[in-house]
């Protein structure tokens, strides 16, 4: 009876300070409202566990900044970069040291067995660029003076394009060749390498 | 009027609460932002190997256990223009000598890549060469396939051989740790000596402070990447 008596107190007012606390003193929410604060916390916790398992499950690796380097030195003899291209470490095992200018990869050609494992290595000789490959999980900036380190592993045989995903900028007095700015990573099937060898041979 | 006396008194609860989690939180973002500790990147797993030393004897990674080593590789016939790391690994072994490393072993191990010319003799004679303590620093070699797939598989160092049978290397040092982790490569040359020493210093603080709550202390700034600024 008296609770019949409370609740209607509430909905005719009543004291302006004891109107915003219900029961035991807790802040009163409208039953809709909490329904949808309850929504809004389940959401915030399973978007924070899809991000864990994705981040655990799939694969996801973020490029680190392993390393840095004066890109007055790209060209200096002793630097990797200086020859950028792919090298094989061991069989199935490759590095790629890769350099982004204005507006080209070097190398803009790389081709790899099925199933191998590749590290990238890849800086900015000028301005920030990027490289997305197509359909694989590369993807990363490019920054002067710092090195991009990223390792994959190429499990499909086919053809791979990557582009510049940083619009890298307008230089006065000479044309826009940021869409100019792609390559083709192939990466090739077993029974296509034979192949190429028995047309050498 | 009950409830309006009551509601001051239940703002202390949740104040308390609010209190008492956000002082972890702070301390947290504290350490995080502050990096009171420093480590030394955890790049992956050393790659295993059975080698065999200027000795005869053979040597596996699992010898080296429990001990930080610093590898470097070479051949014994690197002159110019191949960049020779020994001096590093010389002022390495000086280094390690006057360290009180408290009762964790620093060991060196050098790789030779060539092994149809370095025979354990030439090993022995290059080891005198450079003044190498045998109780500090191994010389170790291995088949052409076996060393492709540890050097350059296992540490990523890319080498090729000529028709003369000359090596071509770019210069590198690598630390691992005594949990057969691999923690540092150096591929700078001469100039790396003193990030060498630092790094060496902070993996042998990491071993020492490994048990207990340092140890959790120690995972928590691998975790917010508290790494040395070059």
């Amino acid at each position: 009876m008296s609770e019949h008596e409370h609740e209607t107190q509430h909905s005719t007012g009543g004291e302006p300070g004891a109107e915003a606390h219900g029961e035991n003193g807790w802040l009163h929410v409208e039953k809709w409202e909490g329904v949808w604060i309850r929504v809004a916390v389940a959401m915030t916790v399973v978007f924070i566990a899809a991000i864990t398992v994705a981040a655990m499950s799939f694969g996801i690796t973020v490029p680190g900044a392993t390393a840095r380097i004066n890109p007055m030195t790209l060209n200096d003899p002793d630097s990797p970069f200086a020859t950028p291209g792919i090298r094989e470490l061991a069989p199935g095992k490759y590095e790629v040291y890769m350099v982004a200018q204005t507006w080209s990869f070097l190398p803009d050609r790389i081709e790899v067995p099925v199933g191998s494992e590749v590290t990238f290595y890849l800086t900015a000789r000028d301005v920030i660029h990027g490289i997305k490959i197509a359909n694989t999980n590369v993807n990363m900036m490019a920054l002067p003076g710092q090195v991009s380190v990223l390792r994959a592993k190429f499990d499909k045989p086919g053809v791979y394009n990557y582009i510049c995903h940083e619009y890298c900028g307008y230089f006065a007095n000479s044309p826009i060749g940021h869409h100019t700015m792609y390559g083709q990573l192939i990466v090739t099937a077993p029974d296509n390498a034979t192949e190429t060898v028995q047309v050498t041979q | 009027m009950q409830k309006t006396l009551d509601s001051p008194n239940l703002k202390k609860p949740a104040l308390l609460w609010g209190g008492l989690l956000a002082i972890p939180l702070l301390a947290v973002i504290l350490f995080a932002v502050a990096q009171p500790i420093k480590v030394v990147p955890r790049i992956g797993l050393a790659p295993g190997f059975i080698f065999t030393d200027m000795y005869g004897r053979q040597l596996t990674n699992e010898d080296l256990r429990g001990q930080i080593v610093i590898y470097n590789f070479t051949t014994t016939s690197c002159e110019a223009p191949c960049i020779d790391t020994a001096p590093i690994m010389q002022a390495l072994q000086e280094f390690v000598k006057q360290l009180d490393t408290g009762g964790i072993p620093v060991t060196l191990v050098t790789i030779s890549l060539d092994p149809e010319r370095d025979t354990p003799e030439r090993l022995q004679a290059y080891a005198r060469k450079l003044n190498a303590d045998p109780a500090r620093w191994h010389f170790v070699t291995g088949s052409p396939e076996r060393l492709k797939q540890v050097v350059g598989g296992g540490f990523e160092l890319y080498y090729t051989q000529d028709e003369h049978g000359v090596f071509y290397f770019a210069p590198m040092l690598a630390i691992v740790d005594g949990n057969g982790i691999l923690r540092a490569r150096y591929k700078r040359g001469l100039e790396d000596v003193a990030i060498a020493e630092r790094d060496l210093m902070l993996i042998l603080e990491e071993a020492r402070n490994s048990s207990g709550a340092a140890g959790l202390v120690y995972e928590a700034a691998h975790l917010f990447l508290c790494y040395p600024t070059y």
